[in-house]
């Protein structure tokens, strides 16, 4: 015996809402509805309600009653507690979870101009904190989920899409150029994000779940509904807060000074003045004075579309989901392209009534091209870095000669009229060229390129066959398979290459199969116990090979490619690696009526990288929802909590990520000696090496208010990180490969507190505001190294080192000294020494070209030592933010909506070495602020008299105190405005919906920082090297305009 | 799946299986020579840093990673380049040696049977000397620049940590420094066992040691630690009695009629006793390269060292017309740079010159020495030698007769400057007389009590093995 119900769901904007599923409370009957919200369910007779529910919106069920017509409202909720949550092989309701699990829908991460999906995480989730190391396309953000986790290998998160573990982590060969394999996924086939925190949650993923999991699901077709979307928009790049300079006039006056301030240092040792004041004017055709914004040829406005359509429907039998995609997009650096094109096929196809097959499969093309920015790579002191480059090169030559060619001398740019001031001798008087040394940026932007292009194939097949009831076994069998192609030319002209040219390709591949066989029982026993139980087992296969060639002495200048005419070849880039991980696993989950809540995962790990292959991990969890008591129901004063629910979960889980395949064993390797080969032992290997351990505690609780109108959660957590592997430092004299050998002996904590508030703040029907927040605290410590005492240094770029890991501190501390400002009697910098019986001295530093004395003197005259940042330098603490979150607000007005979001941070230190260069007074150029320095009639010049030669005490030469700076800030990360046609006018233009849209992304930022943006980090995702801004490349600002058409 | 958890990797070997042929044994030992030939090490900054701490060559760049601080004396515990790297590179190399060592001994059931031929446990016994021979000149080397000379308190000063072992695990890594003697003493056994094991002729007797190898450099040993008779006697078994002096056993070693020969292509010659070689696939490495250093930029070369015109160049001993002046300098701008390494163009060949650690030359000039110390100014054989090491570049500079020991030295070591100009023998000469580092230029003199006088230990040992103590 059964019924029709009819309806239209709408949500709270009045608007039709299609794909709503509706389902009979505890039956198999089930339905969607159309494009203009309406459905039709035949429903049992004995069926008593129906439930609502549609991603992105919190369900709602209703009785049914006698009622043949049920429209219903629905409202947006992002985190609503009955939205069904992704969790390790399986779902499960938000309101049933004990672990701790944030989502990001698809609203969240679609349209906006990023190239991979964890950039617009960014202040998404609480726990998360995601860092854009520079603004070069393509470069991978940093990803923390709860901290740092690791020291030696990898922090990041494990991610996972539609089930497969994927690769991550900056992929080129090539090190200007960055390559995130993430990018290959198109953010808008993404149907929701999951990031999977504490070890209830995680434990499922065992051997790799310390830095938290990623899962990523992509988009299914609805049933009973077909529907095609096109979502399109054009966007505008380009550089904001960008240092200023001084011009030519300024550069001359400063260095000039400066010139003179070193005679004048000379004389007062009874020594010639013999520095020339050699910045000179240089002419141009027209013979005016050169005044060159260095800027101008390496930003630019760039331009960028992205256009996706996407069809999906499904019947009965079958569902579909497929895409096609295209962007383009130019960065605001010169040659900085990013280009994707991608598609997707998701099908589920029920053969049987109680067997069903899948696929997920994507193929993407991306191709990726950087100038060498310095912002990547390593490359923050070179002197092709287009970050520094127009901090340094004299505003007063010119890129180009007159007759049009560069101006070029050897490698590096020509000098124009400038003369080296300290290059008079007596044979030589009149002094030679300045030679800057730096490259002309204009030779790499026009003749050098680096790139790195990737294909990716992704998917899986699966089948489900339901056994009896409840009984699902089910087996995956997935590919992850990306090839990278890179490849770098450097022109003969000038620069890294000068008189010889070389082009270099690397071809790379990584090939993963994955399969995993599970079996899932659901049962309800005696209509109150509510049991689910998961075994499995997971066998995957990587292996990554790289080979390169590098050609070099270019033939002619008309070769740009590896194919041309060169002199030499020889390999470069070769790697080959191979691992395995077997696993067994399983989950119970346990609930009575709701109520009382319970979860256990286990999962043992074979890896083949470690050398005790087998470890054994979990998770367990408690949840207590009061607010299900009858009591609590049945109280007028307590039911105004809606919802109230406790959680507490403890658990071990293990960090391989980021080892080494073959990081345990004893190996050698070939190499040559002259013309013959030989074979030396390239790594020692540990015989005991295994796993590094996050053991991690977590006590929650989430609630509801009003009616579910405020829904929140606050949780603490607690990661002990044990064995981390620490590359043991070995004496030196012991000759071994490396000078170290890992081993597992570290230790680390991070606590902190969680919060995310949901406020519906207004719900009207031509009105609503809602509020989405988040905020985490973060308090990092490690708590033992290789040694007692051991002082782990990181170094940026592989040269100057300004943070220090040590038992006690947060990771990567900044090590600086302390300054003590200028010297309003000399003008020069003041720097505290620290004496060995603990009291200071202060002294100061004049810089001379000379070497009587180090330049070092104490206030009352004599001769000091020169300041060590070892010795006299202090901690300033953490380099990770503390607190981090996001605001995020949503307006909606009739056919209107408004979006708002600011994500903050703060609490940490950043190390501003671009400051320090650019008061450096050898020839670079100064930040303007130059112009307030010390001078007889400016005594409270805020920079010390400027010296020429001198890079002490503007920091260069010297880690202080006067470039480190809080990081606090607050960016108006995005924000939309956006207007969708009204129903009934779309429907007469044969669409379902149509919305339009213009966005700015990185609108403004609110901070204390002097530095282009307190974001950078110069050493991308080192665990123990944050927090250093060296030249690289801030983000850039995008306005975009879109559209989104349903039909 | 236990197979799968176990892949072993295709382009590195493991060691279980690094002694199961006598191919690999043999590319292991090549690996040894390839250590020491390190760009750090003797595959050139040794040889720079000889000749630089002296006053012989200007430092043109003040770039401390090419030598300044080497140069102007102002290296410290933690300078990079040269105290902490040279070390390293030393050390590296003495490792590779010692698990080379080792693992022949563990090995040596497998070398009874197929594949290894029958007589491989005498080709065995000549790898090992090959590998006690190298060990002995990596810890020669080093103790010229880490330690106090052999002469000053005859070795009873601290030396180096004498590691003999296979450094393969987490033990043992603290180790006390042994003495200067100590170390000599070994570096002697490793070398009579060399003496002893090595074939008189190699597959190539530049490039790879053979017995007269061992004994050349038992003549340099020695005569740092001023064991003259010793020298004397080592020296005579490669050196025969009357001129012309040539080696009659072993690799006929011999002077080249013109010493330009000597340095042309791949110092392939039989006055080359032991060179390191490098090619366009096996380069130096960038900022290691001899004629980087040496050649001016106008001439392909970085330009970082011109000869010093107030050094052996001022020296009216060094004629105007001796074919070491006339072929191996060379004027920029009147800059007077050292033109011994040619290749010195970055491109095509990316200065692929060999670098050379001994010339029969110096075996020559070792026993002319000790002769003269020995038996005094006037004997003939010492005068010789001596004639016959300059009278080849300088026909018309013979010396007559020496009335006094200290004039015969003199000249003699006068000669080694002038002969081995960029070869870096001139440190070792220094240390061994306790001679005072010469001022040069701004830079002043460092006398042999200063602290200076050798280099630091670097903090790289000091940080990391406590038993450790600085100098």
């Amino acid at each position: 015996q059964t019924r029709a119900v009819t309806g239209q769901v709408v949500g709270t904007d009045g608007a039709a809402l299609p794909g709503v599923t509706v389902i009979v409370k505890g039956g198999a009957q089930g339905t969607s509805t159309d494009t203009e919200g309406r459905y039709s369910l035949s429903v049992p007779a004995n069926a008593t309600t129906l439930v609502y529910s549609f991603i992105g919106y919190a369900s709602k069920e209703v009785v049914i009653g006698t009622q043949s017509s049920i429209n219903v409202t629905l409202a947006s909720g992002a985190t609503g507690l009955d939205e069904v949550v992704v969790v390790g092989y399986g779902t499960q309701s938000r309101r049933d979870l004990t672990g701790s699990v944030a989502t990001v829908t698809a609203a969240q991460i679609a349209n906006k101009p990023v190239q991979s999906f964890e950039q617009a995480l960014q202040g998404q989730a609480s726990g998360v904190n995601i860092t854009t190391p520079n603004g070069v396309l393509n470069a991978p953000p940093v990803v923390r989920i709860r901290g740092v986790n690791s020291i030696s290998l990898s922090s990041a998160p494990l991610y996972v899409i539609d089930g497969i573990p994927a690769f991550s982590g900056n992929s080129s060969a090539v090190g200007s150029v960055p390559n995130n394999p993430l990018s290959n996924i198109n953010p808008n086939d993404i149907e929701s994000v999951e990031v999977l925190k504490d070890a209830s949650a995680t434990a499922i993923y065992g051997s790799r779940a310390a830095g938290g999991v990623i899962l990523v699901t992509t988009k299914r077709g609805k049933k009973g509904q077909s529907k095609i979307s096109v979502d399109s928009w054009a966007g505008w790049t380009e550089p904001v807060r960008l240092y200023d300079v001084l011009n030519t006039a300024q550069y001359m006056e400063i260095k000039n000074e400066a010139v003179r301030n070193l005679n004048a240092n000379l004389v007062a040792q009874g020594l010639a003045p013999s520095a020339i004041e050699g910045f000179r004017p240089t002419q141009d055709a027209n013979g005016n004075t050169v005044d060159t914004r260095w800027y101008d040829y390496i930003y630019r406005t760039g331009f960028s579309t992205s256009n996706n359509i996407n069809f999906s429907g499904g019947s009965e039998k079958t569902s579909y989901y497929t895409s096609v995609g295209y962007t383009d997009q130019k960065g605001m650096l010169e040659g900085n392209t990013f280009k994707r094109a991608s598609g997707r096929i998701n099908i589920d196809h029920k053969v049987f009534s109680r067997f069903t097959v899948g696929l997920r499969a994507g193929y993407t093309n991306s191709r990726t091209a950087s100038p060498n920015s310095g912002s990547v790579g390593d490359g923050a002191f070179g002197t092709a870095g287009l970050g520094r480059l127009p901090l340094v090169l004299p505003p007063n030559v010119p890129a180009r000669n007159i007759d049009g060619s560069y101006n070029i001398s050897g490698a590096g740019i020509g000098p124009g009229a400038n003369i080296n001031p300290t290059s008079a001798t007596a044979a030589n008087p009149n002094g030679s060229p300045l030679l800057p040394g730096y490259y002309n940026p204009l030779v790499d932007l026009e003749n050098n390129y680096f790139r790195s292009d990737g294909n990716e194939v992704q998917g899986s097949i699966y089948a489900n066959l339901e056994l009896i009831k409840g009984l699902n076994l089910r087996t995956t069998y997935g590919v992850y398979n990306i090839a990278f192609e890179d490849k770098a030319f450097y022109t003969p002209i000038a620069g890294d290459q000068y008189n010889v040219g070389s082009a270099s390709n690397f071809y790379r591949t990584n090939k993963r199969w994955n399969w995993q066989n599970t079996l899932q029982y659901d049962v309800t026993l005696a209509g109150k116990h509510n049991l689910s139980f998961l075994a499995g087992n997971e066998n995957q296969n990587t292996n990554i090979d790289r080979w390169g060639l590098n050609r070099s002495s270019v033939a002619d200048p008309f070769f740009t490619t590896l194919q041309g005419g060169y002199v030499n070849v020889a390999s470069s880039g070769n790697f080959q690696g191979e691992n395995f991980l077997t696993s067994y696993f399983g989950r119970i989950n346990y609930n009575f009526s709701s109520k009382y809540l319970a979860t256990i995962n286990v999962r043992r790990d074979g890896y083949s990288a470690w050398a005790k292959k087998w470890g054994n991990f979990y998770g367990a969890s408690l949840g207590y929802a009061i607010s299900e008591e009858d009591f609590w129901k049945n109280s007028s004063a307590l039911s105004k909590v809606s919802f109230l629910k406790f959680t507490g979960s403890y658990g071990e889980v293990g960090n391989a990520q980021g080892i080494d395949d073959y990081a345990s064993l004893r190996l050698y390797e070939a190499g040559l000696y002259g013309p013959s080969p030989t074979f030396y032992l390239s790594s020692v290997g540990n015989p005991e090496l295994t796993w590094e351990t996050s053991k991690k505690t977590d006590v929650g609780v989430s609630f509801g208010l009003l009616d579910d109108r405020i829904t929140g959660d606050v949780a603490y957590y607690r990661n002990l990180l044990d064995g981390l592997i620490l590359q043991v430092p070995q004496a030196a004299s012991r000759g071994i490969p490396g000078g170290q050998i890992p081993d597992n002996v570290g230790s680390m904590r991070n606590t902190g507190v969680e919060i995310n508030l949901r406020v519906d703040a207004i719900r009207k029907t031509d009105f609503t505001w809602s509020i989405n927040a988040n905020l985490t605290t973060l308090k990092n410590r490690v708590l033992a190294l290789a040694s007692e005492g051991q002082r782990i240094g990181t170094a940026t770029s592989g040269l100057e080192t300004v943070n220090y890991t040590k038992a006690g501190q947060s990771v990567g501390e900044i090590l600086a000294v302390r300054s003590l400002g200028v010297n309003p009697e000399n003008g020069r910098r003041l720097i505290q020494l620290r004496n060995e019986d603990g009291t200071f001295t202060t002294v100061q530093y004049n810089h001379s070209s000379t070497s009587t004395g180090n330049g070092w003197t104490t206030l009352d005259g004599r001769n000091s030592r020169a300041p060590n940042q070892l010795v006299d330098g202090e901690y300033f603490g953490p380099v990770i933010p503390t607190w981090y979150g996001g605001f995020d607000n949503s307006f909606r007005y009739k056919g209107f909506d408004l979006g708002v979001f600011v994500q903050f941070s703060g609490g940490n230190y950043i190390y501003n070495g671009t400051k320090a260069g650019l008061h450096d007074q050898r020839f670079w150029n100064n930040d303007v602020d130059i112009l307030d320095r010390w001078t007889e009639t400016n005594r409270g010049g805020e920079w010390p008299r400027v010296v020429y030669g001198d890079n002490t005490s503007n920091g260069s030469a010297l880690i202080m105190s006067n470039n480190v700076e809080k990081g606090d800030f607050a960016r108006l990360r995005n924000v939309s405005l956006g207007y969708s046609l009204q129903p009934t006018l779309i429907s007469r233009l044969g669409m379902s919906s149509a919305r339009f849209y213009v966005q700015v992304q990185n609108a403004a930022l609110l901070t204390k920082y002097s530095g282009i943006d307190p974001e950078i980090s110069t050493n991308g995702a080192s665990n123990t090297g944050a927090g250093v801004d060296r030249n690289s490349v801030g983000q850039a600002r995008t306005y975009t305009v879109g559209f989104n058409i349903g039909f | 799946c236990e197979d799968r958890l176990n892949p072993a990797p295709v382009a590195a070997l493991n060691s279980a299986e690094a002694f199961d042929t006598p191919s690999r044994v043999l590319l292991q030992v090549n690996n040894m020579y390839d250590y020491m030939k390190a760009g750090s090490f003797l595959g050139g900054r040794y040889q720079v840093y000889g000749d630089i701490r002296a006053n012989d060559f200007l430092n043109r760049t003040s770039n401390l990673v090419t030598g300044a601080a080497v140069w102007q004396h102002t290296v410290t515990e933690s300078s990079q380049n040269d105290v902490i790297n040279l070390w390293g590179a030393g050390y590296s190399a003495i490792n590779q040696i010692n698990v080379f060592l080792a693992g022949l001994e563990a090995n040596s059931a497998k070398f009874t049977a197929t594949p290894f031929p029958s007589d491989f446990a005498t080709t065995a016994t000549g790898y090992a000397a090959e590998g006690r021979f190298l060990r002995a000149l990596a810890y020669y080397s080093l103790l010229q620049f880490y330690a106090r000379p052999y002469t000053d308190g005859n070795g009873s000063k601290p030396g180096l940590p004498l590691r003999l072992k296979a450094e393969l695990d987490l033990r043992d890594n603290d180790l006390a420094r042994s003495t200067v003697a100590e170390v000599y003493t070994q570096i002697l056994a490793d070398l009579t066992f060399a003496e002893q094991n090595l074939p008189l002729t190699n597959t190539s007797n530049v490039t790879r040691a053979h017995r007269n190898t061992a004994i050349a450099l038992k003549t340099r040993v020695y005569l740092s630690m001023a064991r003259y008779a010793d020298v004397v006697t080592e020296a005579n078994k490669i050196v025969s009695a009357t001129a012309p002096f040539r080696a009659t056993t072993g690799v006929q070693h011999a002077l080249q009629p013109s010493i330009t020969t000597v340095f042309v292509g791949n110092q392939s010659t039989t006055e080359s006793i032991l060179s390191f070689p490098f090619t366009p696939q096996d380069a130096p490495g960038t900022q290691n390269q001899l004629a980087f250093y040496f050649l001016p930029n106008a001439q392909g070369g970085g330009g970082e060292y011109s000869l010093n015109a107030n050094g052996v160049l001022s020296d009216p001993r060094f004629l105007a017309t001796d074919e070491r002046n006339t072929s191996f300098v060379t004027r920029v701008s009147n800059v007077p740079y050292l033109r011994k390494y040619q290749n010195g163009a970055l491109s095509p060949a990316p200065y692929t010159d060999n670098a050379p650690v001994m010339r029969y030359s110096e075996v020559l000039l070792n026993l002319a020495e000790a002769r003269f110390r020995t038996a005094g100014a006037t004997d003939p054989q010492a005068l010789a030698l001596l004639n016959a090491v300059r009278t080849r570049s300088a026909p018309t500079g013979a010396y007559a007769a020496f009335t006094d020991v200290a004039a015969a030295v003199d000249a003699v070591l006068l000669e080694r400057r002038i002969e081995f100009l960029g070869e870096g023998l001139r440190n070792n000469d220094l240390m061994r007389l306790q001679q005072t580092i010469p001022a040069k230029a701004t830079i002043s003199a460092v006398p042999p009590t200063a602290a200076l006088y050798i280099w630091p230990i670097p903090n790289s040992e000091l940080a990391t093995n406590t038993l450790m103590t600085r100098n």
